[in-house]
C-alpha cells in the first residue's frame, strides 16, 4: 500500500511545533524518527494531513546525565545514542541496555526512545525500565508545560495522556538510590531482532538482603505496560532469597492479562513472564548486593 | 585434478557492484513514457461462485484507463506442465469461481498507483460462498467440497515408484517402524517482490521486462496466453531480487500488464507489495508423509514404504513436479533394496504451494533423515554409523529413476563427524545443560532431464562471438537471478578460452535475443546445462582458431593445441602461437569477414528420469536450549558437501550461508499462520524470517569430486543445501532436550510442552 498525500512542516521552536499542531487540529502528527509512524501510514492505518518534525528543532535530542539530578532524554534522542551514551551506560545502564533492545540497527539510527514511549505499544521495550525507575514525561502544549509521571501517560495499546496539539518534549528519571539495581530483559521468538513477547523491568533496594523497595514492570502482555504490584508485595519487607524470587516471579505471572495472538500463546506468555520475571529480579538482586 | 586458472577462485560476482551501490536496475525501477499502473482485485473468499462482476464504476473513474476481467481474455489455462494439459488448472483471472483468498479477478490499469488500488472499491462482484476445505485429510475424505469439477477427489496428479520385493523386504527385516511426520508451508521471501513491465510496439508485438527466473517458459505461455505468436513476444530478465522456485510459472499480473498494455496502447506495470506475497504468494508445499522403514538388526536397510499428501492449495502451480521430485528424494542418501511410493497431490483452498528451493526434497528428507535419527537410537547405533553403512556411492542404481555417478556421500559423512568433533560432543551433552548436536544429510540433482514443459529446443543453449581485439560475446538465455549464474558462466568459458573474465561480456535472459532456448533458473540446472552448452560452442570456437594457427605457422597435422593465458598456441611449442585477439581475425580474414560466431547446447539423453547429476552432503548443527523458555539457539553449523569442481568458491559459500539462513526459518521460526483459509501473518514483522544477526557461525568443506557429466566436473551447489538443516536441528534439539520434532517447525512452545512445563 502506497503512502497518502500530507504536508510536511519543520518548525525551528518548539512553540512553532505547538502552533502547528494547533492549527491543523486533528490531522496533524508529531514525526520524529518516523519508524512507527512511517508504517501505520503505509498500511493507511493512520493518514495525517499534516506531519510536524520535531527534528529542526535545536537542543531537542539533548542528553543529560548527572549521578546525582537524574536522566533527561530529549524528544529526538536516538534509541541508538541513548544505547551507545557513556554516561548512561555507567549510571542508568537498564536504561541504555533497554533502548540497546530495541527493533534493529537501523530503526535504532533512526527511533528515538520519546517516540518509543509515545507510541503506546504495550511491548515498547523502553517502557518497562522507565516505569519502574519513576521516570517523569515532560510535556508542552498550548497551555503551557507540564508534567506527568510515566506511569499515568499509558491509556491504552496507541493511547497516551498527551491532549490534543501537546508534544513531549523529554522523559526524565531520577537517580536509583543506593543499593539498588535496575534490570530490563525481553524475550522474543525470532532470536536478536524481533518485536517482544514478553519485557520485564524490574527495580530493587536491598537493605542488608531485604528488600526495601521494589518495582517490577512488564510489557506486552497488557494493553499497556503493566506493573505488578502483587509480586511487588510479595518482596517488600522480606529477605530475598531464591523461593521468594521464585514466588514473587510465579505472582507476576498470574498478574498479567496475556491473550493468545499471532506471537505466543496466552499460556506460553504466562511461563515466560514467570521465567523472566525470576531472572531479571536475581540479576537485579546481584547488582544491588555490589 | 585438472590445474584451473580461473575455475576455484574467489571472482567478485558480476553483479556485486552495482547492487552494492544501488545501480542494479531491477523491474519496479523502469519508468516508460506515459506508463500506467496496475492494480489487481483478489477474492476475498476461500471458495466461491462469482455470479458477477460489475467494473462500469471502476472503470468510469478518474485516471483509470481500463478494467478487465476474466471475460476479457482469452480463455485459455496455463502452467508449466504444458505435455499434460489436463494439469493447466489456472486462468490469469478468475472465470466463474474463486478458490483461494487472493485469487486474482479483475486487473486495473490507472495514471497512477494511488488511482488503480482505489479504482478496486468500485468493482461489484457478486460471490456466492461455496463450502471450503483446508486440510489434506479433510480434502480426500467423502462428501468434501470439490475444488475442480473433473477433479471429484480432490487429488490432482499421483506418482507411483515401486522396485524391488517390498512386502519381502519387511518381512525379512529385524525392525520396522512406521511414522507419520508434518511440515508446514513457508515463503521465499524473495527480497523483490514480483514485478512486471509490458509494452506493445506499433504492430502489437508485447516487451515485458519480468520478474522471472524463465524468461522463455513466460514467453511461451504468455504467446498463448494472449493468442499470440511466440516470436511477437520478448521477456527480457532485468536484475532479479531472487526467486526460490516462487518466480518460474507465468503469473496473473504478466498476463494482465501485457494484455492492459495492448488494450490502451500504454506500457502498464504491475509491482506486488511484500504482504501480497505473505498472504498469497506462492509457498513451500506442506506436506503429510507417511514413512514405514525396515532394517537389519545390524542396520542395515531392507525397505521403504512412503506415503505422501501434498497440500497443493487452489490450483496445481509447480505441484506436479513436487510430487515427483518428492517421490524421488524418498530413495535417496542410502541404499533401499525395496522401495515403494505413492504421491498424491491434494487440492486445499488455500494459496497455492509451487516450487521452492529444494522442490519436494526438504520435506521428504525431514521426514526420511529424522526417522534415519530415530531408527539409530532404537538400534543403538550412532546416526554417523548407520548412514555410513547404508549409504549411497558412485555406481548405484536406483531401478528406472536414477544411476549415480558422482557421490561423496560418504566421505562427506565422515569429514564434517571430523570438523564437528562429533564423537566427543555426541557423549558429552548427554550430561543436560541445554546443548545438543545432531545430523542431517542430502542430495539434489542438477537439473532436470523431465520435459513436461514440451519445448521444441534444446534445454540450454549458448552463443559465443569472438573479436579480434580479443574478446568475446557471450549469449544465453540463462537465467540470473541473483544466484551468480552470469559470473559462473563466464568463469567457465574464460576458463575454457584462456581469457580473463573483463574479456567477456554476457548477455543473458532476453528471448529476443539470446540463442533458443534456455528452460530457466530452477532445480539447480543452470551450471551444468547451460556450462555443457557454453564448452560445446567454446570447442567450436577452438577448433577455428587452432586451425588458423596451424595455418599460420604451417604445422605437422600432429600437433595439439590449446587456449590459455591470452594466446591461442601449440601445445609444448608456445613459439607457435598467436594472441586470441590475432587468432581470430587469422579466423576471420580465412572467411572474408565472416564473423567467428559458434552455438552449443545441451539435452540429457539417456540420463534416467531425474537429473543427469547430484550433489550429496552432511550437515552437522550444534544448539543450545533454554531449557526454561523452551527457545532453541544455533551455535554452529559444520557442512561437507560434494557439488563436483567448484566454479566460483564465494558463491557456493554464498549458497551454503543463504541455504542455512533459509534451512534455521524453516526449522525454527517461519510458518503462516492461518485461519481457514486466511494467511494472519502478511508482514516481515510476523512471519518470522531469520534476520543477519540470527545467522550461527557456519564452517564447511568441499569435498573434491568430478562429475564426468558436468562442466570441468562441476554439478549443484544451490539448492540442496537447504535440505539436510531441518533434520539436523531437529536432532540436535532432540540430543539437548528429549523432545522429537516430527512437525515442523519446532517452536518454544513444543519444547516446553514435551517437557511437561507447558
Amino acid at each position: 500500500m502506497s503512502i497518502g498525500k500530507f504536508e510536511h512542516f519543520k518548525p525551528r521552536t518548539l512553540g512553532d511545533a505547538v502552533e502547528l499542531l494547533n492549527k491543523y487540529g486533528p490531522g496533524a502528527r508529531v514525526i520524529a524518527g518516523g519508524t512507527d509512524l512511517m508504517v501505520k501510514m503505509r498500511l493507511r492505518a493512520v493518514s495525517p494531513e499534516v506531519l510536524v518534525s520535531l527534528k529542526n528543532i535545536p537542543d531537542l535530542d539533548t542528553i543529560t546525565v548527572d549521578p546525582k539530578q537524574g536522566l533527561t532524554i530529549g524528544a529526538t534522542a536516538l534509541l541508538a545514542d541513548v544505547a551507545a551514551h557513556p554516561g548512561i551506560r555507567k549510571y542508568f545502564p537498564a536504561v541504555a541496555a533497554a533502548a540497546n533492545d530495541t527493533a534493529n540497527i537501523q530503526v535504532r539510527n533512526m527511533g528515538t526512545v520519546v517516540g518509543n514511549l509515545c507510541n503506546a505499544s504495550p511491548s515498547a521495550d523502553n517502557a518497562p525500565t522507565l516505569l519502574v525507575m519513576g521516570a517523569t514525561v515532560h510535556i508542552i502544549g498550548a497551555k503551557g508545560k507540564r508534567e506527568l509521571p510515566l506511569a499515568d501517560f499509558f491509556k491504552g495499546p496507541g493511547l497516551t495522556a498527551l491532549a490534543p496539539g501537546e508534544i513531549v518534549t523529554a522523559v526524565s528519571v531520577p537517580p536509583p538510590p543506593p543499593n539498588t539495581g535496575v534490570v530490563y530483559l525481553s524475550f522474543s521468538g525470532r532470536g536478536k531482532l524481533d518485536c517482544s513477547t514478553v519485557g520485564v523491568g524490574a527495580l530493587i533496594t536491598l537493605d542488608a538482603g531485604t528488600c526495601k523497595t521494589v518495582r517490577v514492570a512488564i510489557g506486552a502482555c497488557a494493553p499497556t505496560p503493566m506493573r505488578a504490584p502483587g509480586a511487588e508485595k510479595l518482596l517488600t519487607g522480606n529477605a530475598v532469597d531464591e523461593t521468594l524470587l521464585r514466588s514473587a516471579s510465579r505472582k507476576a505471572a498470574e498478574e498479567t492479562k496475556p491473550i493468545d495472538d499471532l506471537r505466543a500463546s496466552a499460556a506460553y506468555r504466562l511461563k515466560v513472564v514467570e521465567v523472566i520475571t525470576y531472572r531479571v529480579l536475581t540479576e537485579a538482586c546481584g547488582i544491588a548486593r555490589q | 585434478m585438472e590445474k584451473y586458472s580461473i575455475l576455484g577462485n574467489d571472482i567478485p560476482r558480476n553483479d556485486a557492484r552495482a547492487k552494492a551501490t544501488g545501480a542494479a536496475m531491477y523491474t519496479d525501477d523502469m519508468k516508460l513514457p506515459g506508463m500506467l499502473h496496475g492494480a489487481l482485485l483478489r477474492s476475498p473468499h476461500p471458495h466461491a461462485r462469482i455470479a458477477s462482476i460489475d467494473t462500469s464504476r471502476a472503470a468510469k473513474l478518474k485516471g483509470v484507463k481500463a478494467v478487465i476481467t476474466g471475460r476479457d481474455l482469452p480463455k485459455v489455462t496455463f502452467s508449466n506442465w504444458r505435455l499434460y494439459p489436463a494439469t493447466m488448472d489456472e486462468y490469469a483471472l478468475a472465470n466463474d469461481r474463486v478458490r483461494f483468498i487472493g485469487d486474482e479477478v479483475a486487473a486495473v490499469a490507472a495514471v497512477d498507483r494511488e488511482t488503480a488500488i482505489e479504482a478496486l472499491d468500485f468493482i461489484r462482484v457478486d460471490y456466492e460462498p461455496l463450502p471450503a476445505v483446508y486440510d489434506v485429510d479433510a480434502a480426500i475424505s467423502q462428501g468434501a467440497p470439490v475444488l475442480h469439477e473433473l477433479i471429484p477427489n480432490n487429488i490432482s496428479v499421483n506418482r507411483k515408484i515401486e522396485y524391488g520385493d517390498i512386502e519381502k523386504g519387511f518381512a525379512e527385516s529385524d525392525y520396522v517402524r512406521e511414522d507419520v511426520f508434518t511440515v508446514h508451508a513457508v515463503s521465499h521471501v524473495y527480497l523483490e517482490p514480483c514485478s512486471s513491465l509490458a509494452a506493445c510496439d506499433q504492430d502489437g508485438r508485447i516487451t515485458l521486462w519480468t520478474s522471472t527466473q524463465t524468461p522463455y517458459i513466460v514467453q511461451c505461455l504468455l504467446a498463448s496466453a494472449l493468442g499470440m505468436r511466440e516470436n511477437d513476444v520478448r521477456v527480457i530478465k532485468p536484475f532479479i531480487g531472487g526467486g526460490f522456485g516462487g518466480k518460474m510459472e507465468l503469473r496473473p499480473w504478466e498476463v494482465c500488464a501485457a494484455f492492459l498494455a495492448k488494450k490502451t496502447g500504454f506500457p502498464v506495470k504491475f509491482t506486488l507489495t511484500r504482504e501480497d506475497e505473505l498472504a498469497f504468494g506462492r509457498r513451500r508445499h506442506p506436506m503429510k508423509l507417511r514413512s514405514k522403514v525396515g532394517f537389519k538388526k545390524d542396520g542395515t536397510l531392507v525397505a521403504k514404504d512412503l506415503h505422501i499428501l501434498l497440500d497443493g492449495g487452489g490450483y496445481n502451480s509447480m505441484g506436479p513436479t513436487a510430487t515427483y521430485l518428492a517421490g524421488n528424494f524418498g530413495a535417496f542418501l542410502y541404499r533401499y533394496p525395496s522401495y515403494r511410493f505413492l504421491g498424491e497431490h491434494v487440492y486445499t483452498n488455500k494459496p497455492p504451494a509451487g516450487a521452492m528451493r529444494g522442490f519436494g526434497a526438504p520435506q521428504t528428507l525431514f521426514a526420511a533423515e529424522t526417522q534415519m535419527n530415530m531408527v539409530a537410537e532404537e538400534l543403538g547405533i550412532d546416526p554417523i554409523e548407520l548412514r555410513l553403512k547404508n549409504a549411497m556411492v558412485p555406481g548405484d542404481e536406483l531401478p528406472g529413476v536414477a544411476t549415480i555417478s558422482s557421490c561423496g556421500l560418504i566421505e562427506s559423512i565422515q569429514e564434517v563427524a571430523k570438523m564437528s568433533d562429533w564423537k566427543r560432543k555426541r557423549e558429552e551433552y548427554k550430561k543436560g545443560g541445554g546443548k545438543g548436536i545432531g545430523i542431517g544429510c542430502y542430495s539434489f540433482i542438477s537439473g532436470g532431464v523431465f520435459n513436461w514443459f514440451n519445448t521444441q529446443y534444446p534445454f540450454s543453449t549458448a552463443e559465443v562471438r569472438a573479436f579480434e581485439d580479443g574478446t568475446v560475446h557471450l549469449l544465453t538465455m540463462a537465467s540470473d537471478i541473483g544466484q551468480g549464474s552470469d559470473t559462473a558462466l563466464k568463469m567457465i568459458l574464460a576458463e575454457d578460452l584462456g581469457l580473463q573474465m573483463e574479456d567477456i561480456r554476457i548477455t543473458s535472459g532476453d528471448t529476443a535475443i539470446t540463442p533458443q532456448s534456455d528452460l530457466g533458473s530452477w532445480g539447480s540446472r543452470v551450471t551444468l546445462f547451460a556450462g555443457r552448452a557454453i564448452l560445446e560452442a567454446s570447442r567450436q570456437i577452438k577448433e577455428k582458431l587452432y586451425g588458423a594457427v596451424s595455418a599460420r605457422y604451417n604445422l605437422n597435422v600432429i600437433y595439439d593445441f590449446e587456449c590459455k593465458n591470452g594466446r591461442v598456441q601449440a601445445v609444448g611449442k608456445p613459439k607457435y602461437g598467436l594472441s586470441f585477439g590475432e587468432a581470430v581475425s587469422m579466423v576471420q580474414k580465412a572467411g572474408r569477414g565472416e564473423p567467428l560466431v559458434a552455438r552449443g547446447s545441451y539435452t540429457p539423453r539417456s540420463k534416467g528420469m531425474v537429473s543427469p547429476a547430484f550433489s550429496f552432503g552432511a550437515q552437522v548443527a550444534e544448539v543450545e536450549t533454554d531449557m526454561e523458555t523452551g527457545k532453541v539457539q544455533v551455535k554452529k553449523m559444520y557442512t561437507a558437501h560434494d557439488c563436483g569442481t567448484v566454479i566460483n568458491h564465494m558463491c557456493v559459500e554464498g549458497q551454503l550461508e543463504g541455504s542455512i539462513q533459509m534451512g534455521l526459518g524453516y526449522t525454527l521460526s517461519e510458518q503462516f499462520i492461518m485461519d481457514g483459509g486466511k494467511t494472519l501473518n502478511t508482514s516481515l514483522l510476523d512471519y518470522k524470517m531469520p534476520h543477519a544477526a540470527d545467522m550461527p557461525e557456519s564452517d564447511h568443506v568441499c569435498i573434491p569430486t568430478y562429475e564426468p557429466e558436468g562442466p570441468h566436473g562441476a554439478k549443484e551447489a544451490g539448492e540442496g543445501l537447504v535440505i539436510p538443516t531441518a533434520p539436523a536441528i531437529g536432532e540436535a534439539v532432540y540430543h539437548a532436550t528429549g523432545y522429537r520434532c516430527k512437525d515442523l517447525p519446532i517452536t518454544p512452545e513444543k519444547i516446553l510442552k514435551s517437557l511437561g512445563k507447558l
